[in-house]
């Protein structure tokens, strides 16, 4: 019984990593996850990024992301994956990982209902990706269709630390 | 035997542990985050599902539930339906993009032709393979590739042609590679079509029509009155603006000049996931419908061509802008012209309707004929030659198939 209670231990202790590794998956975008994301982030200036693993333009532009995400720790990087088929966790973490993007802030969308869930971050977006939100540190939201120019995410990036008080 | 039943409980403990992850996902999915309302290969389950008349008047469906391809058909236009036919069997990768489903064309004689995409790899590439049916839809060869090139291909089109030949066409990625050996950048797919004599069991080598078309939208595919392809499909124009386009065959095998549909200026470097819609009424005009999200106009719009597709109508506004108007759907049908588009108020999705009983000259006011508070496929519409037909596959209310009724 001694032993195999002990085994156990050790068996915990060996797939600890693995559950920890689950523990970064990225979180399921529901129903209130958008007014959520925006309160968590208020008065920070946070850049959200729309992708989907099947979109060819965002494979592009996934690890440029990563690597402003690298070049800017002062701006909050929100990622939310927003194909319309959720369930492939799996796929999207992998690419994030790929992106230099595992330690942003990473959501995939976990509603079938994928219209209500655009619709309550953006009545007029009908699910073209990517997409990119720069919100400011007072709220205001700038949003780029289809591939963001870096020069443009770091111009933006510029003025945000100008207004630090 | 103390220790053995150590081990037995050590595999146990392993296995209950790595499945928990998997199983969390699974439950959600049954709740929230599937398209589908189960998991079964039933149409109850489907996420998408896709229609065509038969000229003896059958309706047959085909869909995509559980992971598999199957079809069934109604003689009575949708009140009953046959025993569902699978047509897939291994436990493929469908594709399951917005504008990706299933599509089927039934020959004068009956025999079925049956396209559909899925993905290949981990990287999401596609593949289309086709199949075909010599027995009325009571079973289906083993579905093949659409193609011997195996550079990612998705968003097939087929129909037959009067004469009984198969038409296909999609979009192929395969001349990025060739492009970029010379070191040069390649946007988009080209939207390239093959045919098949003998009603979909092979297919001739595919030919280009347009190279950098949008890789990421639905093709509209009719036939003329001479029986001739047309195909509307999202280019990419000159700056990367993804507008529409239209490509009318002058025979079987030769593609025609392509032409410009609108000059909405969307200029994107994204994908739309949003493709167009076309008929061809009896008058010979050219209808088609789409999305855009442009400078010089947003939202979806209508024009119609007298002149095989060489120039447009000023573009029509359709739906209301501030309800998400998407997913545009038009036919010619006995009764005259039907458009249907969905719109979303928040927390319901609506089918929207408009008809015209002059070839498109002017449309009726929108009305609401049907609705559902969850996810739903795009609306479809089919007609059988006396009355079109909505075709609206729905997570929480079924599948709808209901008769369009003249002008609300």
């Amino acid at each position: 019984m001694k032993r195999h209670f002990l085994a156990t231990l050790i068996l915990l202790a060996a797939l600890s990593p693995a559950l920890a590794v689950e523990a970064g998956a990225p979180k399921p975008f529901e129903r209130g996850s958008w007014q959520e994301l925006l309160h968590a982030h208020a008065g920070h200036p946070t850049l959200v990024h729309f992708w989907g693993v099947t979109c060819g333009p965002c494979k592009v532009e996934l690890p440029q992301l990563g690597q402003f995400m690298k070049d800017h720790p002062d701006i909050d990087v929100v990622t939310i994956s927003a194909d319309l088929v959720p369930n492939l966790p799996d796929a999207t973490r992998s690419m994030l990982d790929k992106a230099g993007l595992a330690s942003a802030e990473n959501w995939i969308f976990g509603d079938g209902f994928a219209e209500r869930l655009r619709f309550e971050i953006d009545p007029a977006w009908q699910g073209d990706i990517p997409r990119t939100m720069l919100i400011a540190r007072d709220g205001t939201i700038t949003t780029i269709e289809g591939s963001a120019e870096l020069a443009d995410l770091k111009k933006w990036s510029e003025a945000q630390a100008a207004t630090i008080r | 035997m103390t220790s053995r039943k150590t081990a037995a409980r050590i595999v146990l403990a392993t296995i209950l542990l790595g499945a928990l992850p998997d199983f969390a996902c699974a439950q959600m999915s049954h709740q929230h985050a599937s398209e589908a309302a189960c998991e079964d290969t039933v149409v109850r389950c489907a996420s998408k599902v896709t229609p065509a008349f038969a000229t003896d008047g059958t309706l047959w469906l085909t869909w995509m539930a559980g992971g598999q391809i199957s079809v069934a058909s109604s003689k009575d236009r949708g009140k009953s339906f046959s025993a569902a036919v699978q047509v897939t069997r291994d436990r493929l990768n469908l594709d399951w993009g917005p504008d990706a489903r299933p599509k089927l064309a039934i020959d004068a004689k009956g025999d079925i032709a049956l396209a559909f995409s899925i993905f290949r790899d981990q990287a999401f590439n596609g593949q289309v393979l086709t199949t075909r049916s010599t027995d009325g839809g009571r079973s289906f060869d083993p579905p093949k590739p659409i193609t011997a090139n195996n550079e990612s291909q998705r968003f097939e089109a087929i129909g037959f042609d009067p004469a009984g030949a198969v038409f296909a066409v999609w979009l192929d990625k395969r001349n990025r590679v060739p492009a970029q050996q010379r070191g040069e950048k390649y946007d988009g797919a080209g939207l390239f079509f093959a045919t098949s004599k003998d009603g979909g069991a092979t297919y001739s080598d595919a030919q280009l029509v347009a190279d950098n078309t949008c890789e990421c939208c639905r093709l509209a595919l009719a036939f003329d009155g001479a029986g001739h392809p047309v195909v509307v499909f999202r280019n990419i124009f000159e700056g990367g603006v993804r507008d529409h386009a239209i490509v009318t065959f002058t025979d079987l095998g030769t593609p025609g000049e392509v032409h410009r549909v609108s000059r909405d200026d969307w200029q994107i470097a994204a994908c739309p996931h949003h493709g167009p819609s076309l008929t061809i009424s009896r008058e010979g005009t050219y209808h088609v419908t789409w999305y855009t999200n442009g400078k010089a106009r947003k939202g979806l719009f209508y024009a119609r061509s007298r002149d095989g597709g060489k120039t447009f109508s000023d573009p029509l506004p359709v739906g209301q802008p501030n309800r998400s108007p998407s997913r545009p759907q038009i036919i010619a049908g006995p009764q005259g012209l039907a458009m249907v588009w969905k719109e979303f108020d928040g927390e319901k999705t609506s089918i929207n309707l408009m008809t015209s009983r002059d070839d498109g000259a002017s449309w009726s006011k929108p009305a609401v004929i049907a609705d559902t508070s969850d996810s739903s496929d795009h609306p479809l519409l089919v007609t059988d030659g006396r009355q079109a037909y909505l075709s609206w596959m729905t997570k929480a209310d079924g599948y709808h198939f209901q008769a369009i009724e003249g002008e609300p």
